[in-house]
């Protein structure tokens, strides 16, 4: 049968207002294909060509082309029907990656945008397509992931009903959203989608939620589609230059210290600032620790790098914050994970904060010289103003801290005996891709030891979920940081509980071709919880033991290879296998029980309390 | 300490919830709450009264408001920075053989007037700050309150420039609104 497109033909005079009344009559039972007929009758009645209004579902494609955007990650359903109807034209164009569940779709959307660059962007039908997003939604806005989500949403007359897949995603989503806003009419796409793709990028970079009803999706425009970029909003126009009175004072305040002390953030990786910020490290020769999410801001075999902070950071990162006068927090925010008790957190010492959003600036620590700005431009600006200096004997201070741990935690994680141990697999994993891979790390312990293990060399390396800790992350983000950069060799690094949350997005990796490799460090328990409760619940170990289903076999079962390596002479081999394979591959890692991970701050204690063992 | 916030926003359906769920989930009580269009077309002006013991915190909010992309300006006072009042109603029942009321001292000690009345009830409206309209409340309830309502809090704060003119001027809105 012929395909009939409503656009096709130009419609006669008065033929608008005939579809209008068409729409209002039959709100709620008309259909494309309703208004596909009227609209072929009209044009063979008239006889005219020239496509000229195009329907709200075509032009949200066109909106997506205009924005540059080659790769969604969706899934359809009923109310975003007539949407993959119009993407179906666009197959050439737009890469649509059909996931296996919503959760994937948005956790590989910020995979595909942290390696990229670019924003994500997820697409879902009503209701439960729609609430399945959220949780990478809310991920994405605790970790300032750019994001475009797309809804479908029952028919603009129905809104209320309760119809059939009928959810308040605008209400459900406004919490964790940056924006978001719901479509009733197709002339509104361009402009709302230019307005999405700022808001996304812009400043702090976020999710935004855009739900167009059914019958904006349907019915044709009533103007000529015209696509221009939003650059600047009313309501919205984050400063990126700083103000060059802030940019003195910090200048001032890092010029009179005596041991400065760098925390570096996401930020500086969001605004692609390594350069500078390296220049601007190599000059004050000020030591750096990371965050959690700013690991590989500067590469690990840096001199002036000295590990990265936090609840189950690097001992010497943690103990020094009670030891520096001046500290430089760049593009951070004092998330509880990294600084304990907030209150007793580098009490001594004035702070420094560079920071896009202002609403950051004093939220957690005051800050004695805020600077308001992108990153980079903040870190371009101090540049010239900063003396360079030779920090040698503060620096060494760190390193002379790093010997005690080296025995007591890393000799210990990697000693060979036992079962095989998390540590020496990362280890192993590192020296044989010599830093060089992309790391997406899942929740838990196996993620605090792909962060202190792994040497990092190159920016962006390390994903993961740091602000929500959303379990069950990995799998999807690690397929869309693989083809938000395909020139990096992607590890997911996923422990046992976890993969059991999404595992089903093997689908996705395999029917997409997508050779991202997966090690599962399996120790059949919520590792971490277990420590948690050995540690503070006095080994009461409720419901963190797991009977684990054969993860080869389930690969194999969506043909995707794989092996489990159970003893330690093969680790090796096994890792080698893996890295070699062509196309995805699978390794399980039959790991160490009852292992701890340390250093650790206990929950709410203060940074200086942090346990070596 | 009452803070009043004046958030100026453009007009969006669904801004109101974004705006009280920054409350909420801080769990702090918003004691009144009023929206209203202002002299510049298509700009609503919310005004919001909260207790809070923290002014620190207060600020803080003050900035989380602020990040709602359909806010155009937030401003925080307590009540010596600006002139507020709030508007009530009193039906009072006037049935025969009740005591009459004292419409002189309504009018002058309290300033505030009937504005509907019959047979057996009169509608006064009294304006004023909580404290007056308080007074009012406890001077008229012996003649018997049939129903009360009160108003949120409306402000405009002392300084002698309006608060739009904080916001974009026009010529900026017409290139940043679409």
């Amino acid at each position: 049968m012929r395909k009939l497109l409503p656009y096709e033909g130009r419609p006669k005079r008065g033929f608008e207002n005939k579809l209008r009344n068409l729409q209002k009559n039959k709100m709620g039972n008309y259909t494309e294909l309703e208004i596909a007929k009227e609209a072929i009758e009209e044009r063979e009645i008239t006889g005219t060509p020239a496509p000229d209004f195009i329907s709200g579902s075509k032009a949200l494609m066109e909106c997506l082309i205009a924005e540059g955007v080659d790769t969604i990650y969706g899934y359809p359903g009923g109310a975003i029907m007539p949407v993959y109807d119009a993407l179906y034209d666009y197959m050439d164009r737009i890469n649509h990656v059909l996931v296996r569940h919503e959760q994937g779709a948005s956790h590989a959307a910020e995979g595909y945008a942290r390696t990229s660059g670019k924003v994500g962007v997820c697409m879902a039908t009503s209701g439960p397509g729609a609430t399945n997003l959220v949780t990478g939604i809310a991920d994405a806005i605790i970790d300032c992931t750019p994001m475009v989500a797309i809804t479908g949403q029952v028919a603009s007359n129905l809104l209320g009903t309760d119809a059939f897949q009928e959810t308040d995603v605008i209400g459900v989503t406004a919490p964790v959203c940056k924006w978001n806003y719901q479509v009733v009419d197709a002339n509104e796409i361009p402009e709302i989608m230019a307005k999405a793709f700022f808001i996304a990028r812009a400043g702090k970079p976020g999710p935004v939620l855009i739900d167009i009803t059914k019958d904006a999706q349907v019915s044709l425009m009533t103007k000529k589609f015209e696509y221009k970029k939003v650059h600047r909003l009313a309501g919205y126009h984050p400063r990126r230059t700083p103000k060059q009175e802030q940019i003195i004072a910090a200048a001032e305040l890092i010029n009179s210290a005596k041991r400065p002390y760098i925390l570096v953030g996401h930020g500086v990786l969001i605004s692609e600032a390594m350069e500078q910020f390296r220049a601007f490290v190599e000059k004050t020769d000020i030591p750096v620790a990371s965050t959690l999410l700013g690991i590989s801001a500067l590469p690990n075999d840096h001199p002036n790098y000295m590990g990265w902070l936090g609840m189950h950071g690097m001992y010497a990162p943690n103990v020094m914050t009670d030891k520096c006068d001046v500290i430089i927090a760049i593009g951070m925010r004092f998330d509880d994970r990294v600084t304990g008790d907030a209150t007793k957190f580098v009490q001594q010492a004035k702070i420094v904060h560079l920071e896009i959003d202002p609403a950051e600036i004093d939220k957690i620590k005051k800050a004695h010289a805020p600077v308001v700005g992108d990153a980079k431009e903040s870190l371009e600006l101090l540049m010239p103003l900063v003396n360079k200096k030779d920090l040698s004997a503060w620096k060494q201070q760190f390193r002379n801290l790093e010997p005690e741990e080296h025995a007591t935690v890393s000799a210990r994680d990697l000693k060979p005996e036992g079962g095989i141990k998390m540590a020496e697999v990362i280890k192993m994993a590192s020296d044989k891709t010599e830093g060089n891979s992309c790391i997406v790390a899942d929740v838990g312990q196996h993620q605090m030891t792909a962060a202190r293990y792994y040497e990092y060399k190159k920016p962006h390396s390390y994903v993961t979920s740091g602000g929500l800790g959303t379990m069950g992350f990995a799998l999807p983000a690690a397929l869309g940081a693989k083809m938000g950069d395909p020139s990096r060799d992607v590890i997911a690094v996923i422990g046992d509980g976890c993969f059991q949350m999404t595992l089903q997005e093997l689908g996705t990796i395999v029917q997409n071709k997508i050779p991202v490799k997966i090690i599962i460090l399996n120790n059949s328990f919520l590792g971490m919880v277990r420590q948690w409760q050995q540690l503070f619940f006095e080994r009461r170990y409720s419901f963190v033991d797991l009977q684990n289903p054969n993860f080869v076999m389930i690969a194999k079962g969506f043909g995707m290879d794989g092996h489990t390596c159970e003893e330690r002479e093969n680790l090796s081999d096994s890792l080698d296998k893996m890295l070699a394979h062509d196309g995805p591959y699978l390794l399980e890692v039959i790991v160490e029980k009852e292992e701890n991970v340390f250093p650790m701050v206990p929950s709410g204690g203060s940074v200086s309390q942090i346990r070596l063992s | 300490m009452t803070y009043t916030i004046c958030v100026f926003t453009e007009n969006s359906i669904g801004l109101l919830n974004k705006i009280t769920i920054i409350f909420t989930r801080r769990r702090i009580n918003i004691d009144s709450l009023t929206v209203s269009e202002t002299e510049r077309e298509g700009i609503s002006r919310f005004t919001i009264a909260i207790e809070h013991e923290k002014r620190e915190e207060v600020e803080k909010l003050v900035r989380q408001i602020r990040k709602i992309v359909e806010v155009l300006a937030v401003f925080g006072y307590i009540n010596d920075d600006i002139v507020y009042n709030e508007i009530a109603l009193f039906k009072i029942g006037t049935p025969l053989g009740s005591e009459p009321l004292d419409i002189d001292t309504i009018n002058k000690t309290y300033k505030a007037w009937v504005v509907y009345w019959q047979l057996d009830y009169v509608a006064i409206q009294k304006t004023g700050t909580e404290e007056e309209i308080k007074e009012f409340f406890e001077y008229i309830k012996p003649y018997g309150i049939i129903e009360f309502v009160r108003s949120g809090r409306i402000a405009v704060s002392k300084t002698p420039k309006g608060l739009v003119e904080y916001l974009p001027n026009d010529m900026e809105w017409e290139m940043m609104t679409f």
